[in-house]
This record gives structure tokens, C-alpha cells and sequence, in this order.
């Protein structure tokens, strides 16, 4: 194009803004007008932000104060703001006899857990994907139905038939089972969203059709491609699983919850300071999780990963 | 065929044990059926315990709903420092997952009658919020540490239709003559209308079936969770067995109007998303 044609043009659209503006309509009001441009529109989300902020930390900066300062709450002030702090309640909890066995019980329980879902999930999803997709929302909704049974009531159902299964249920791991069941409903979508965002259909076709038998295709074909998935959703089970508190403690398991409400009770500070731990390993846990998650996906752009992405896109546009 | 190990392993674990709270709730001693538990667990001091946990539920879903929103809008509209919304978004993640007990200990050392710190430093001030009435244990105590794990959950649901609502309708307002007062009034509020009642009937069910951390902070039987705890636990006398699993059929009956509802209400919140 050539220069003297472009000024041209943009003389033209000055004399056509200009007349706009000057035979606009009494009521023209220029379209960024509803846009939030008052001083208190912009001021009120970081007043929001700032109150939020405010009570999402102060919980956590008190518990953290109680459980390595020793000094009580009403003494507190100027002169005692900077006394008597130190990180050795953090430990205390560790020298108890009970607490081994306890943080042993969960994480079994936890590992326990995961495995179960994994084994019982992975496979059930897989197969409604490519053998009946029809039914796929009628699984999903019995997924979710343990979101109408609180836990309170499952124990009801728990203590309900235990005469009728005491030699399964007087066991410490029958809890692993009703653990799986009470994350259902967020660790099967979460697979059935990882497998959604694969071609799962044309990869199982392309790995059985070059010779695979089934058992290869999952392991070396599936499984790979669902790894993002299947380690959040072991990650959210654990967490789940480690801080499950009503059915362990109606039902007399001494889990690591059951320790640390036992334990306050008898040392409050050193109790405190086990609970402040079990909230920063659980946060921690969520960090990395989405560190794990996240790193993987921008670095691989494998054939497998562009398929998801163009299947991800083919979900969102239909 | 395939789908017969996680059916039978949902039987098992799942609609067995409720089914079996239903049977328990229904029988007699001496092994006939009768509606009797049924209606002796939602009458009288039972009947007052539903209803003061229906309350304090929907009060506590109200909070979470009203501050989740603004929290939510809040994040969607600052866009400076680009990785705050994301920290919103994430910790949001973790903290509607953080019930039990943890939470209701941090929230002693900040609100405990002698522990806490904020109540001390309002008590410097002159101002003894115990003397008013406030305890951890009772309503607007329950509600302020609830609202912990519902702020977060509310800011997951409506932050997307948040994100829903097209700049080119504020526009489209604005051109037609509207105030931001209309906008809201006319467009705002009737699109996200469906994330916000969701949003309530899955907070409410949320605190309603809560328990762990309700249970360190007050031995009140008039919440039914922990009224079936005590129950279960054997620690107070209620009536027969079967008038205790009643109270956790009527629980679970509660707990499948709300959810059900939620996802009636769901389904409409959809439509303005694709």
C-alpha cells in the first residue's frame, strides 16, 4: 500500500469520528461507560481482597504463634511480642509412643486407598470410554452419589452391618474401602477428564493393531497418557485419607486425626504445633502437586500431547 | 461387563451400608416394620435439632455465598499483579478442602475464649465479645469458622460464570442508557442467578454434613451430625437404636433433596457458559 494512500485513509476516519462525536445523540454515552472507572469501583475489589486476606491468614499466623511461642494469648504485648519463641513443640508429638504407630496406620491407609482407586477407576473408566459411552453419564452420576451420604451416616451404615461382617470390619484397613468411596466423587471425574482430553479411542486402535494385546495397550499406552490425572488424583486421596477424622474416630481406629485430637488434650502446646505440621505437610502436598502437574505439559509437545490439546479444543468448541 | 467390579464394590460399600441405616431405621424390635423411629426422630427435641441445623446450615451457606461472590468478582476484576488471581484460584482449591481438625484449632488460638488472639486484643480495646454473647461452639462461631472452607468453595463455582459474564453486555448496557446499578439489576445478577442458588444448596449441604471440625469446637446435640455421633458413640440416650438411624436417614434424605436440587440448578447455571 502506498503511504500517501494510508494518510488519506486515516483523515478520512478522523472526519468520520469527528462528525460522530459532534452529531452523537443527546443520550451517546462511548462504550467503555460501563466499565468500572469510579475511584470506588476501583478500590472496592482490593478492599475485598485485603479483608479476605486477611481472615484466610490469621487463623494460620495464630496457630503458628501458639504452637512455637509460649506465651499465653492475654500476657501478650509489647515486651512479650519477642520472648519465649522456639521450634521444639514442633517435634514434641514425634517422641510419643502412640504417634509412630498412628502416622504409620494413615499412611498405609493412605497408600492403601490410592491403590484401590486407581486399580478399581482406571479400569472402569477405561472400558466405559471404549466399550459404552452411552452409560458414561450414568456413572458419573453414581459417582457422585456419596456427596449425599456424610460421613457421619456412612458410619451409621458402617456400625449397621457390622455384626454381620465383624471378621472384615474389626480389621484397621476395611476403612481403605469407604475411603475410596468418599473421594469418588472427585477421583473418578478426574479420570474421566484425563481420559477425555486423550484420543483414547485411536490409540488403543493404532497400539492394538500393531500387535499389542490388551494388557500392553494399557500399561505402555493408556496409563502413560493418563499419568497428570491419575497423580492428582492420588495426591487429593492421600490428603483426603490422611486428614479423615469422623469415621476413624467413631469407629475407634487410632489413625494420626484421632492422635491429634487426643494429643491436645494432653500437651496442648506440642498438640497445636502437630496440628500446624499436618496443615503445612497437606498444603505442601497440593504444591507440589501442581508443580508435578504443571511442568510436564508446556515442555512435551509429543504427538500424544498435541492429540489432547486438539481434542481439548474439539470439547470446548462443540 | 466390565463395569461389574465397580458396581458390585459400590454395592458393597456404599448402598449396603445406607440401605442398611433405612432397615434399622424402619424395624421394630421385635423384627415387624413401623414408621414409628421414623417420625419419634423428627419430632421434639430431634425435630428442634433439624431445625437448628437447617438454620445454622443456610445462615452459614448465606455467608459463604455472599463473600465467595465478591471475592470471586474481586479476583476477576483486578488484573494488575497477573499472578494474583491464580494464587486465588489455587488457594481456593486447598482451603475448600481444609475441614477437620486442624482448622478448628487454628481457629481457637485466633477466636478461643482465653487462646485467642483476636479476642484478646479486642478485649484491650474494651470490647469482650464472650460477654456478648459469641462462642466458637455456637452459631455465629460455627458460621465464621465454616466460612473458612465455604468462602473458598463458593469462589470455585462462581468464579467461572463470573468469567462468563461478556464485557460486550456491559457495553450493550451502557450504549442502551443503563448505570452500572441496571447492569447488575437487569443483567448481572438474573445470568448468575443459577451459580448462586447452586452455589448455596452445595454450601449448605457442605455444612449441614460437616462434623469433624463442629466436633472439637462444641458438644452441642442440637447439630444432627453430632447428635448421631453421640449416637453412635453411645454417649447419650436418644430412644431406641432405631430412632439413631433414623436421624441419619432423615440426614441423608436432607442431604439427596439438596443435592438433587443442586443439580437441577446446575444444569441451568450451564447455559450461559459455552
Amino acid at each position: 500500500m502506498m503511504p500517501g494512500s494510508s494518510i488519506g485513509q486515516m483523515e478520512i476516519n478522523a472526519a468520520i469520528a469527528d462528525e460522530l462525536l459532534n452529531t452523537a445523540p443527546v443520550g451517546y454515552v462511548p462504550p467503555s461507560a460501563g466499565k468500572p472507572r469510579t475511584r470506588w469501583a476501583r478500590v472496592f475489589p482490593a478492599l475485598v481482597l485485603l479483608l479476605h486476606a486477611l481472615f484466610f491468614l490469621a487463623p494460620l499466623l495464630t496457630l503458628a504463634r501458639y504452637s512455637l511461642q509460649n506465651v499465653p494469648a492475654f500476657l501478650l504485648g509489647r515486651e512479650t511480642l519477642f520472648k519465649k519463641w522456639s521450634l521444639k513443640p514442633l517435634t514434641m508429638a514425634f517422641d510419643h509412643p502412640s504417634f509412630g504407630p498412628a502416622l504409620k496406620l494413615s499412611l498405609q491407609l493412605a497408600v492403601g486407598t490410592v491403590a484401590v482407586t486407581l486399580l478399581l477407576l482406571v479400569p472402569t473408566a477405561i472400558w466405559v470410554h471404549l466399550r459404552v459411552p452411552k452409560a458414561r453419564a450414568m456413572v458419573e452420576f453414581f459417582t457422585v452419589l456419596p456427596y449425599m451420604i456424610p460421613a457421619i451416616a456412612l458410619v451409621a451404615g458402617i456400625i449397621v452391618i457390622k455384626p454381620h461382617a465383624r471378621w472384615f470390619l474389626n480389621s484397621d484397613f476395611s476403612l481403605i474401602p469407604f475411603y475410596v468411596v468418599l473421594s469418588l466423587p472427585f477421583t473418578y471425574r478426574s479420570i474421566d477428564a484425563g481420559l477425555r482430553a486423550i484420543d483414547l479411542k485411536t490409540l488403543v486402535d493404532a497400539s492394538r493393531s500393531l500387535g499389542r494385546g490388551w494388557a500392553g495397550t494399557v500399561l505402555k499406552v493408556v496409563i502413560p497418557n493418563l499419568r497428570t490425572s491419575m497423580i492428582s488424583v492420588s495426591f487429593l486421596t492421600a490428603a483426603v485419607v490422611i486428614g479423615e477424622f469422623t469415621i476413624a474416630d467413631t469407629l475407634l481406629k487410632e489413625t494420626l486425626p484421632r492422635f491429634q485430637a487426643t494429643f491436645v488434650g494432653r500437651e496442648p502446646q506440642a498438640g497445636y504445633a502437630l496440628n500446624l505440621l499436618a496443615l503445612l505437610a497437606t498444603t505442601a502436598l497440593f504444591l507440589l502437586l501442581s508443580v508435578l502437574t504443571r511442568k510436564r505439559n508446556p515442555k512435551r509437545k509429543t504427538f500424544e500431547h498435541r492429540s489432547a490439546q486438539l481434542a481439548a479444543k474439539g470439547d470446548l468448541s462443540s | 461387563m466390565g463395569l461389574l467390579p465397580f458396581f458390585a464394590f459400590l454395592t458393597l460399600f456404599l448402598f449396603v451400608p445406607a440401605g442398611g441405616v433405612f432397615i434399622d431405621a424402619l424395624r421394630t424390635e421385635n423384627g415387624g416394620w413401623s414408621l414409628e423411629a421414623m417420625g419419634e426422630a423428627f419430632s421434639g427435641q430431634n425435630f428442634q435439632a433439624f431445625k437448628y441445623s437447617v438454620k445454622f446450615s443456610a445462615i452459614a451457606a448465606l455467608v459463604g455465598v455472599v463473600f465467595g461472590t465478591l471475592l470471586a468478582y474481586a479476583a476477576a476484576t483486578i488484573s494488575r499483579p497477573r499472578w494474583l488471581r491464580s494464587l486465588i484460584a489455587s488457594f481456593s482449591g486447598v482451603a475448600a478442602n481444609m475441614g477437620g481438625l486442624p482448622l478448628a484449632f487454628a481457629f481457637i488460638t485466633l477466636l478461643g475464649a482465653r487462646a485467642g488472639v483476636f479476642t484478646n486484643i479486642l478485649k484491650f480495646f474494651g470490647i469482650d465479645i464472650y460477654d456478648k454473647g459469641f462462642g466458637l461452639g455456637n452459631t455465629w462461631g460455627l458460621v465464621t469458622v465454616y466460612a473458612y472452607f465455604n468462602i473458598p468453595l463458593m469462589v470455585l463455582i462462581t468464579l467461572p460464570a463470573i468469567d462468563g459474564l461478556k464485557a460486550s453486555w456491559r457495553e450493550a448496557c451502557a450504549n442502551l442508557g443503563g448505570t452500572t446499578f441496571t447492569y447488575w439489576r437487569r443483567v448481572g445478577l438474573p445470568v448468575l442467578t443459577p451459580s448462586l442458588l447452586g452455589g448455596f444448596l452445595l454450601l449448605f449441604a457442605n455444612s449441614f454434613a460437616a462434623y469433624a471440625t463442629a466436633r472439637i469446637l462444641t458438644d452441642n446435640s442440637m447439630i444432627v451430625s453430632l447428635r448421631i455421633g453421640f449416637f453412635l458413640g453411645g454417649d447419650v440416650a436418644i430412644g431406641d437404636d432405631a430412632v439413631g438411624y433414623a436421624l441419619a436417614a432423615w440426614m441423608i434424605i436432607i442431604m439427596v433433596i439438596s443435592m438433587s436440587l443442586y443439580w437441577v440448578v446446575r444444569k441451568r447455571a450451564e447455559r450461559w457458559r459455552s
